[in-house]
């Protein structure tokens, strides 16, 4: 019984390893209503990074993150910024410290993510290039 | 005495040199550690920098004015920044004493994200104030060791260099202060200086010692040779028999001897420096000496004079006097003068010529004076009256009271006669009893008052002591004139002569008569008148 568990655990790192060797690119997704149509890196970086909480045309923006060490988003960041999540993780946590408060949102999985994006005109988050509906409008594309 | 007059003097210098190098080497001490923590004080903001660096990254990234404040309070509560302030284009942080200023160390901060995205600027001013005392820290210990160093140095340098040169030097220099040149003592070489330039300075010192002894000793033996010699010349001259004077031109005196002082006391004359030239002084006739050295001076001979000394005393001194003209080394011309004292040979040749001359009974000329006398009047055509004089009855009075009483009555007649006569008139005892008087220049008149004046003295009474009896005497004269009545000597004689004869003829008729002139007798009429 306890060898179940094991193995299949074993399977599961084995395929998310063979997905991150995979690199498949991350799309930088806004809702379709959003004026925005394209984004720099720095741009992408200020609002993820809270320097700015809002679009280049001063429009609000609500930044969606998944929640935990998710794999994707493990890959953004490292993608982003250069960073592994814990280094992100430590740096809001410091930022928390100085009375900061992050403005994003966090969503359980891609499929929430989406849907909160769909829903929400001011909300842009990072999927992976395979998810991207005709409801969402790509902005930046990493890892190409 | 400063006997260590070298070793302060050697302190004073090595002291002085120590604190000036040590002020000095101080000094640069001072600016390479300055400089040297001021290189350490930026490397050490440069760490600062690096370990706030993160957090100031993320402050400017983010325009955290809180996070900025945090990093800012951060770098100045360290010694080594006085102010600091962080610049970025939507907000400025500063420290409270933060000024605008040059001396800045600026570092970019950028974004944490992108590193090649500059995000603004750390401003930071380094507390030079505590780097200088950090200095002054560093270099008061290094100025305290250098200065330990300094007085060990020196001290050590006076110690040795007192031990090594000052006292062996000062040794050798006491030494030859306490050595008297010319005797054996030497010094004595310092020890452990056999070889060195001090050994080599005692050798030197010691090796012009002994030429100095040597010197010395000649001089000594040169000097005792020339006691003897002049001990020999003093003899010689102090015990010469004759005083012999050496004079300089103008007369005084350089030296004499013992015989001269002798003769200047016997003369009773007081000693003195200067006796005029060639001591003229001391004789009577100074013109003859002055004649005598001319002539003999210009010759090139010693003038040679026999002169008479003036002397307060009966006694005549006379003196031979030899007067050389002497040239000294430095071409100084003096006069030796020899004065041999022939008082004696002068005393036994007038002595010789009273005796061939005088009379020894009655002190007066006799015949044969008499005639050279007359004969010398005769050269020089002098007149005169020659008076012939016979005594009366003398020859009774030898014969009755003998030969002493007779002699005895010359002597009387004889100062008689001299009483009454001229100091220019001659009386000589012609022989016996009979005495001859010459009158020079003479009238008749006045040999007539002469003879009355000579016969008058003549009648005096003479008392013969040892006799107890009293004579008379009485004379006869005969006088003969010259030139007037004879030109011919031995004829004028015999005319007076026969003048006295016919005197004493007529003396038995005329009993007052006693003198007739020669010039009368020729007149038969005047013969044998009294006058």
């Amino acid at each position: 019984m306890s060898k179940f568990p094991h193995a299949l655990a074993m399977l599961i790192l084995t395929l998310l390893s063979a997905s991150v060797l995979a690199q498949e690119p991350l799309a930088v997704v806004v809702n379709k209503a959003n004026p925005v149509s394209k984004l720099s890196r720095s741009e992408l970086i200020d609002l993820f990074m809270g320097k700015y909480v809002a679009f280049p045309d001063d429009s609000k923006a609500i930044p969606v993150e998944l929640k935990g060490e998710h794999k994707i988003k493990v890959d953004f960041y490292q993608n982003l910024v250069g960073m592994p999540l814990s280094r992100v993780n430590a740096y809001w946590s410091r930022l928390r410290f100085t009375g900061r408060k992050r403005a994003a949102v966090f969503q359980p999985n891609e499929n929430d993510l989406i849907a909160f994006i769909i829903a929400n005109k001011q909300a842009i988050g990072y999927v992976p290039q395979s998810l991207i509906t005709t409801d969402l409008k790509v902005v930046y594309i990493l890892n190409e | 005495m400063n006997k260590s007059g070298l070793v302060i003097r050697l302190a004073v210098v090595i002291a002085f040199t120590a604190v000036i190098v040590g002020l000095i080497t101080t000094q640069i001490f001072y600016r390479f550690t300055f400089l040297n923590e001021q290189l350490l004080g930026e490397q050490s903001i440069k760490q600062l920098f690096n370990t706030v660096s993160p957090t100031a990254s993320i402050a400017s990234y983010l325009g955290d004015e809180e996070l900025a404040q945090e990093v800012i309070n951060g770098l100045i509560s360290n010694d080594l920044i006085t102010a600091a302030a962080m610049k970025t284009d939507m907000l400025m942080v500063k420290s409270a004493n933060y000024q605008e200023s040059a001396a800045m160390l600026e570092f970019v901060l950028f974004s944490p994200f992108q590193k090649e995205r500059s995000v603004g600027v750390l401003l930071v001013k380094p507390n030079d104030k505590h780097l200088a005392d950090k200095a002054s820290n560093i270099s008061a210990t290094n100025t305290a060791v250098v200065a330990i160093e300094a007085l060990i140095i020196t001290a050590i340098s006076i110690f040795v260099t007192y031990y090594v040169i000052t006292r062996p030097i000062l040794s050798i220099g006491k030494a030859l202060h306490a050595i008297r040149p010319g005797t054996l003592e030497r010094i004595d070489k310092p020890s452990s200086h056999e070889n060195s330039e001090i050994g080599q300075l005692a050798d030197d010192v010691n090796d012009l010692l002994t030429k100095a002894e040597q010197q010395m000793l000649r001089e000594k033996s040169l000097r005792s040779e020339v006691q003897v010699l002049e001990s020999r010349f003093r003899m010689l001259f102090e015990n010469a028999t004759s005083a012999i004077v050496l004079v300089e031109p103008q007369g005084d005196i350089l030296l004499y001897n013992k015989t001269f002082e002798q003769l200047i006391e016997k003369l009773k004359l007081p000693l003195k420096k200067n006796y005029g030239n060639y001591l003229q002084e001391l004789f009577i006739l100074k013109k003859e000496l002055h004649e005598q050295i001319q002539t003999s001076f210009a010759n090139d001979e010693s003038a040679v004079a026999e002169l008479e000394l003036i002397s307060h005393q009966e006694e005549k001194m006379w003196v031979q006097v030899v007067v050389t003209q002497l040239i000294t080394d430095d071409f100084q011309e003096n006069y030796q003068i020899t004065l041999h004292d022939i008082s004696k040979r002068k005393q036994q040749i007038s002595l010789l010529d009273q005796k061939a001359n005088y009379d020894s009974l009655t002190n007066l000329l006799n015949r044969q004076a008499a005639e050279q006398h007359l004969k010398q009047l005769t050269v020089t055509g002098v007149a005169f009256a020659l008076i012939m004089m016979d005594l009366n009855d003398f020859k009774p009075i030898n014969d009755v009271f003998g030969h002493d009483a007779g002699d005895e009555v010359l002597i009387h007649v004889a100062s008689q006669l001299m009483k009454s006569l001229r100091k220019a008139d001659v009386l000589a005892r012609w022989g016996g009893d009979e005495f001859v008087i010459v009158l020079p220049n003479a009238t008749k008149k006045e040999v007539t008052n002469v003879c009355e004046k000579l016969a008058a003295q003549l009648s005096k009474p003479l008392h013969l002591s040892q006799h107890n009896k009293t004579v008379f005497v009485t004379a006869s004269m005969g006088v003969s004139f010259y030139p007037d009545e004879q030109l011919q000597l031995l004829e004028l004689i015999r005319a007076a002569d026969k003048a006295m004869y016919q005197v004493k003829k007529d003396k038995s008729t005329n009993k007052a008569l006693y003198l007739a002139f020669s010039s009368d007798l020729a007149k038969p009429d005047n013969a044998g008148k009294a006058v």
